[in-house]
């Protein structure tokens, strides 16, 4: 590209790293085999690898201190799953092409990867034979994920965004107290100690407890905790 | 089609098509999108409306098991398109209600999916993709399409925020938060809500203690991203 760029070409470029003479890359995955294969394909794709890491503790780590510009990643690790390296990063830190690499191909799991900033998705069985191309693509900017699991995630927002509407339909309707009593259900504690705890009768507790049940639809204790934990009104 | 009367296949037709209502504000979209949804045979423009409030009307009139409702975003005012679709769900549970925007925004696309939408379409896509995703969303399947499609990650953030900030105040303490979110002073929140001063003040700190702000303008920043409260112009 000699001379000025053309406006029409910079905005095409724009998010991706296209442009860029040397992408540096982490490769994080727990087996050696798949390592080296995601090593070799970053070679092929003519991207530097400054760290192959086994852990997901390795991995923040090394993105932390080698600041790479790409990072390719196994969600089965031995230490924690591959979510928890992309939460931990902050925006800062966190790689700006992330491809995700997974034995499985659930909705929610690719959701889940595309809402922690992941550019790509592709399954072991079926994406470690193109990786090259792969990861080309998603250097250029490209979102990569197979159109049947792009489906998938979309359906897995379907009930994401319902859950989050029913969970907060009901949050609105339960007083802080009775959001206080549920929380204490779930952590398993008696209706006695929840009476101790916030100094009340036990006689009220069970009034809450009643309230509480009605406003989720449940009657008992387990389908509460359960049916709160759905709606993410509470945390197991 | 051998075998039955030209008749029987009519009627059998018009059983099966898919009833459609076409809610935009601007008359020449609204006959547009109608005439194109018509000419097509699977599906059937049961009625239009310019205005939420007619919206619920004629969707009220419709006598269908299986309706899908296309809600344009662009209704402003108090009666917005999120306020429809949030009404349309809770009175017209069974119905498949589907935002459709103008190179949405991932915000747009997912507060209308926390309020109540199965999902958005876009006029930004081909002819034949806007009818299908009518369709599958008839079928009772989860439709993003247009532009937003490429941004379902963000969408799901978008919804997540809304959720957190939902969970953490109750129905009074949005309530509340609404009503300031006009600019008025507690006293005059309190008058509106016909409670003292003082619980306002109350209410008003919990508010910011449960969203982790120091003031007001934090809180209602906050609350606006999320979709609890509106500020200013309609998205």
């Amino acid at each position: 590209m000699a001379g000025r760029p053309h406006t029409h070409l910079a905005f095409r470029l724009s998010g991706s790293l296209a442009g860029m003479d040397v992408v540096h890359a982490v490769v994080a995955a727990g087996h050696p085999v798949v390592r080296s294969v995601i090593d070799f394909a970053c070679r092929e794709a003519g991207v530097t690898v400054l760290a192959k890491v086994e852990t997901a503790s390795a991995a923040i780590e090394a993105c932390r201190s080698r600041r790479p510009e790409l990072l390719v990643l196994d969600l089965e690790l031995p230490d924690a799953d591959g979510f928890r390296v992309l939460s931990e990063l902050d925006d800062v830190d966190r790689p700006e092409a992330v491809l995700v690499l997974s034995d499985h191909a659930e909705g929610d799991l690719v959701l889940r990867a595309l809402r922690l900033g992941a550019r790509g998705y592709v399954t072991k069985a079926e994406g470690l034979r193109d990786l090259a191309s792969t990861i080309t693509r998603v250097l250029a900017g490209e979102r990569v994920i197979a159109p049947g699991m792009e489906q998938d995630a979309v359906l897995a927002l379907g009930r994401f965004a319902r859950r989050a509407r029913e969970g907060a339909e009901v949050a609105a309707h339960l007083t802080s107290r009775e959001q206080q009593v549920l929380e204490l259900l779930s952590d398993g504690h008696t209706m006695r100690q929840i009476a101790t705890r916030l100094g009340i009768s036990p006689r009220t507790v069970e009034t809450h407890v009643a309230k509480v049940y009605r406003k989720l639809g449940v009657r008992t204790r387990v389908q509460a905790v359960s049916r709160a934990a759905t709606l993410g009104l509470v945390e197991l | 089609m051998s075998g039955s009367s030209v008749n029987e296949t009519k009627a059998t037709r018009a059983i099966r098509r898919l009833g459609v209502v076409v809610v935009d504000p601007f008359p020449v979209v609204r006959e547009g999108l109608a005439s194109t949804i018509e000419v097509n045979p699977g599906l059937e423009v049961l009625a239009q409306a310019s205005s939420a409030e007619e919206a619920i009307a004629v969707v009220g009139g419709v006598r269908r098991s299986r309706v899908v409702v296309l809600v344009a975003m662009g209704l402003a005012g108090d009666k917005d398109s999120y306020w429809l679709i949030r009404t349309l769900r809770e009175r017209f549970p069974g119905y498949t209600i589907l935002g459709l925007g103008a190179n949405a925004d991932p915000h747009v696309v997912s507060r209308a999916l926390f309020v109540g939408a199965d999902g958005f379409v876009d006029k930004n896509i081909e002819l034949d993709e806007f009818l299908a995703a009518i369709k599958s969303a008839g079928n009772e399947e989860m439709v993003i399409a247009g532009p937003a499609a490429a941004s379902v990650g963000k969408i799901a953030e978008g919804i997540e925020r809304r959720r957190s900030v939902g969970l953490r105040l109750t129905r009074r303490e949005r309530e509340v938060l609404a009503v300031a979110a006009e600019g008025l002073t507690a006293r005059e929140i309190a008058e509106r809500l016909g409670v003292r001063e003082r619980t306002v003040t109350t209410h008003l700190a919990r508010i910011y203690g449960k969203l982790g702000v120091g003031n007001r303008l934090a809180a209602l920043r906050m609350a606006a991203r999320s979709g609890l409260v509106s500020i200013g112009p309609a998205e």
